[in-house]
């Protein structure tokens, strides 16, 4: 192993790592960015392994031990949140999350909260069935089977008459 | 023998070769770099075949120019072939359109680069990436791929983010490396790292022998400048004795990997139960 070859390795994983790079930042789609971080990755362990063989030793091959543990690692997360993003938007495209980056928010009002407005709500709900305290019942709402329901007189219902003041 | 006693001014030098190439040629490689990849990414992908073939003509010249220094061997010839091929592969999926495509041309890249550090003898590295990458990591990518790719082509697989730009800088990028890799003494000779005795040229252990205590007290000069970092139980027993921690903290870390992916994973919309 001699000077030549090292620096031709060398070369090599920095043109791995080059094209890695332009793919990283070129493409949209995030399956290929994280593939090309992934080649950015395999020139590195060129670069590690060219250098375990010229300095004779093991601790290059070492490191790209840990380079593949961490490689394996991200593409295991990576795939895990593509797979989740995918869920939510149903596009694999990188620019589809640019909100996470918090350019596009509103400004927050400055200044202090005092005096502010309490402008939380309730909803309002419209009355509806009998009050028990009406007594008796009103005929209109008592069970009866032999009636027919065209002769239901709901005028007569004070709670639905009251229903239908308020509209 | 206490392995901290090892004089380093004992041990030969690799060094003595200075760099065969000059600047011009450091040069005119980075400027067809950057000039092919200026092509290949302009206005999105590939266009026309023409501008593809220019492309792909420039990178093969530019591959020529860079490995032309190298007496010429079989091992040279095979290592150069390879390295063409992942240069191919890289370029073969960075302007793919199809991101099956992508992926088969990542696939021939790493598998190439697998074939580089065959030759330089780490056939543990090797076997394990290829393992890792192209075994495990493509296989789950397309089946990704197949889960959420449309059937046909999307806006955002050809449309790209400021290619000029991302050309621009890679070159600068590629340059700095050749520059400071032709820097006759940047590449450092060998350099012993006494803190670590099992990770240096270590000629192995028999079986069911105890681990030779320092194995360069046992070799001569000639041997140890001839040696070949190649054998996968010496590498074992530098990762299991010098590295143990690191390796631990690499299995902790692959297991925490793995719970975040599982949970990250869930759908969930889905109940638990």
């Amino acid at each position: 192993m001699n000077h030549s070859e090292v620096q031709n390795l060398l070369l090599l994983g920095g043109i791995l790592f080059a094209i890695g790079l332009i793919g990283f930042l070129t493409r949209r789609s995030i399956i290929l960015m994280f593939l090309s971080l992934e080649t950015m990755l395999s020139g590195v362990s060129i670069n590690l392994i060219a250098f375990s063989r010229f300095h004779q030793n093991y601790q290059g091959q070492i490191l790209s031990v840990m380079v593949l543990t961490i490689a394996a690692c991200e593409a295991a997360i990576a795939l895990a949140m593509v797979v989740s993003l995918y869920r939510r938007k149903a596009t694999l495209d990188v620019q589809a999350w640019d909100e996470l980056s918090e350019t596009i928010l509103p400004k927050e009002p400055e200044g202090d909260y005092i005096g502010m407005e309490h402008l939380e709500t309730y909803p309002k709900l419209s009355p509806a069935g009998l009050d028990p305290r009406d007594q008796p019942m009103p005929s209109s709402f008592q069970a009866n089977p032999n009636q027919p329901t065209s002769e239901l007189d709901h005028k007569t219902s004070p709670i639905v008459s009251e229903v239908n003041q308020r509209g | 023998m206490n392995p901290l006693s090892i004089d380093p001014k004992n041990l030969p030098l690799v060094n003595g070769e200075q760099f065969q190439g000059n600047l011009s040629q450091i040069l005119l490689l980075v400027i067809l770099l950057g000039t092919a990849a200026y092509l290949l990414l302009q206005h999105g992908l590939v266009k026309s075949k023409m501008m593809a073939w220019a492309g792909g003509g420039l990178f093969a010249f530019a591959a020529l120019m860079a490995f032309m220094s190298i007496p010429m061997q079989l091992e040279s010839v095979v290592r150069i072939c390879f390295s063409i091929l992942a240069v191919a592969g890289g370029v073969a999926f960075i302007t793919a359109r199809e991101p099956v495509h992508a992926a088969l041309g990542f696939a021939t890249a790493v598998l190439s680069a697998c074939g580089v550090m065959f030759m330089q003898s780490a056939y543990f590295i090797a076997a394990a990436t290829m393992i890792v990458y192209a075994g495990a990591t493509i296989i789950i990518f397309l089946f990704v791929l197949m889960f959420a790719q449309k059937s046909n082509l999307q806006w955002y697989d050809v449309q790209l983010i400021r290619p000029v730009i991302a050309a621009g800088v890679a070159t600068s990028l590629l340059f700095a490396i050749a520059w400071s890799v032709s820097e006759p003494g940047e590449i450092l000779p060998i350099k012993l790292d006494l803190t670590r005795p099992y990770s240096l040229a270590a000629p192995g252990s028999a079986p069911g022998q105890a681990l030779p205590p320092v194995p360069e007290s046992t070799m001569s000069q000639a041997q140890l400048s001839e040696f070949v970092p190649a054998k996968t139980s010496g590498l074992g027993r530098s990762m299991f004795t010098d590295y143990l921690l690191a390796i631990e903290l690499a299995g902790t870390v692959l297991l925490v990997a793995t719970i975040g992916a599982i949970v990250l994973a869930q759908n969930p919309e889905r109940d638990p139960s």
